[in-house]
């Protein structure tokens, strides 16, 4: 039986997935070892958190709430967002809590503060405290009494200690002052904080959520529920950026470079350009690197959904004929 | 060699092993998926011990003497007669406790999914985004009224609403796609970087 000849759209429809997967491999492992700059547009969502959180520097009647409702599965998205505002906390002296409501959720919640203090002299108790992990049983009590008395619903840190014996407490009572939660879940979580913080005690409330997620929270972001979003590795490298060019910015005094942060502003953010070999850490340019392999790894996808597409309406066409 | 170097490469060789699968199933993705199970319980049942049941129920009554938290432990512990099928019934008073606090988050819920949602979308139609959202939302409402039939011009109004919820979908699908290849970048920026130390 002689064999039908195959043109370029055949051998593309009946290609062995399996050099698709090498395509996708390459696509993301190149840009990574062969990195570039490419250009991080920061949106208002990630703004919004950000000009909230530089609000409260250098304030003891003010903090950040950071809730970690996440397991290691989501860590490449998540991770890079909790560390960028936990150096924009410690970089800005915010007081900053943290708590889990997941066992797995602990050593992520744990990892992050370690890996965010390196670099910072920040004493647990005076600058931030770690709440530590809360049986999911009793997360919506916590919630809820966390808008009358922190101290009360928490009761002990990680360390045991009695929450309102510490020096961080002093000025610090409920939702009025620790005035913005941030939850970073891989679920729906953020909506309780909406629906009980937000709803009853007017707390603001961000989230930093993987992609999956990010459609679904737009709607609260449109109506004010949500005051900003960090959505999945991309929002991450905005954070990232924002840290960069505003709260560890470097200028050279007496000859020696030497961090001073500076406010935000549009402007200084439409002319900066952070070179990504010049930042000697990579865990702080971890989301940035990231988005390098995305920006590749997504032209490649759309380019196999042009081809696809093209070949299916080739091939029905030629039928047709 | 470090603590770090073995064990970035025993984290490596079972994300390879995982990865084998995508090439085809073999015995390394076998015993990687049987070792990710047996770890996730073994890492499961110690963590929430120490982390739940030492200070939340041990420590309150044996060393505190909260006596009172022995009422919610008992509770809590007729979840377990669901294994039974004379003493099964017990299981339901623990879940009936667990529906009063559904009960207690109705009207918050209703405050904070339907009420604030609807007042937004009740917004002066003053700019293209406003429209846009006027026009989504009653095309798309009209689209799930069902007592009449999507034809002619009430055809064609519901017909906008499908394209509004397409894009929607579409919105949603390209974000779970970013969120897999993040996924996958996290583990390659592992293999590269921790393991092989390839990333500057």
């Amino acid at each position: 039986m002689a064999k039908t000849k195959m043109n370029f759209f055949d051998r593309m429809q009946a290609l062995d997935r399996r050099y698709i997967y090498l395509v996708v491999a390459l696509a993301i492992i190149l840009p990574l070892i062969i990195p570039f700059n490419s250009k991080t547009y920061v949106t208002e969502p990630v703004e919004n958190i950000y000009k909230k959180i530089d609000s409260f520097s250098g304030r003891k009647d003010r903090a950040v709430l950071m809730c970690f409702s996440h397991d290691a599965s989501t860590m490449a998205e998540l991770f890079p967002m909790e560390v960028a505002i936990l150096r924009h906390c410690f970089q800005r002296n915010v007081q900053v809590f943290t708590i889990c409501f997941m066992p797995p959720a602990k050593p992520l919640m744990d990892f992050a503060l370690q890996t965010a203090k390196e670099d910072y002299t920040v004493q647990s108790g005076v600058d931030y405290v770690n709440f530590g992990y809360k049986p999911y049983g009793i997360f919506l009590p916590i919630v809820l009494g966390m808008g009358d008395d922190i101290s009360k619903a928490v009761e002990t840190d990680d360390e045991g200690r009695i929450v309102s014996n510490l020096e961080i407490m002093k000025e610090i009572k409920n939702y009025n002052e620790m005035n913005l939660v941030v939850d970073f879940a891989a679920s729906a979580a953020v909506q309780t904080w909406i629906t009980y913080a937000r709803a009853r005690f007017g707390a603001n409330v961000a989230a930093g959520v993987t992609a999956v997620m990010a459609a679904d929270n737009f709607p609260y972001l449109q109506t004010g529920q949500l005051i900003g979003m960090l959505a999945g590795l991309k929002g991450a490298a905005e954070y990232e950026k924002l840290v960069d060019v505003f709260a560890t910015h470097k200028e050279m005094v007496n000859g020696v470079e030497t961090v001073v942060p500076r406010s935000f502003s549009k402007e200084i953010l439409k002319e900066s350009w952070i070179k990504l070999s010049d930042i000697k850490n990579p865990v702080y340019k971890t989301a940035r690197t990231g988005m390098n392999a995305q920006t590749v790894a997504h032209i490649m996808i759309i380019v196999f959904i042009a081809l696809g597409n093209i070949g299916y309406f080739v091939n029905k066409k030629k039928n047709e004929n | 060699m470090t603590f770090e170097a073995i064990s970035n490469f025993i984290a490596a060789f079972f994300t390879l092993s995982i990865f084998s699968f995508l090439y085809k199933d073999n015995p390394f993705y076998k015993f990687a998926e049987a070792m990710f199970i047996g770890v996730s319980m073994g890492y499961a049942i110690p963590l929430v011990y120490n982390l739940t049941f030492i200070p939340f129920v041990y420590r309150p009554i044996f060393v505190e003497h909260n006596f009172w938290i022995l009422i919610p432990a008992l509770m809590g512990s007729l979840y377990i007669f669901r294994f039974s099928k004379n003493l099964g019934w017990l299981s339901r008073y623990p879940i009936v406790f667990g529906m009063a606090i559904v009960g207690m988050g109705v009207p918050m819920s209703m405050h904070a999914y339907v009420l604030v949602q609807v007042r937004t979308a009740m917004m002066p139609i003053d700019s293209i985004n406003t429209f846009l959202i006027f026009l989504g939302t009653v095309t798309i409402l009209l689209y799930f009224y069902f007592s009449k039939a999507h034809k002619g011009i009430y055809g064609k109004i519901t017909n906008i609403g499908i394209w509004f919820m397409m894009v929607g979908f579409g919105a949603s699908f390209g974000y779970t796609v970013m969120a897999r290849i993040s996924l996958l970048i996290g583990r390659i920026q592992f293999l590269m970087g921790d393991w092989l130390g390839l990333i500057k």
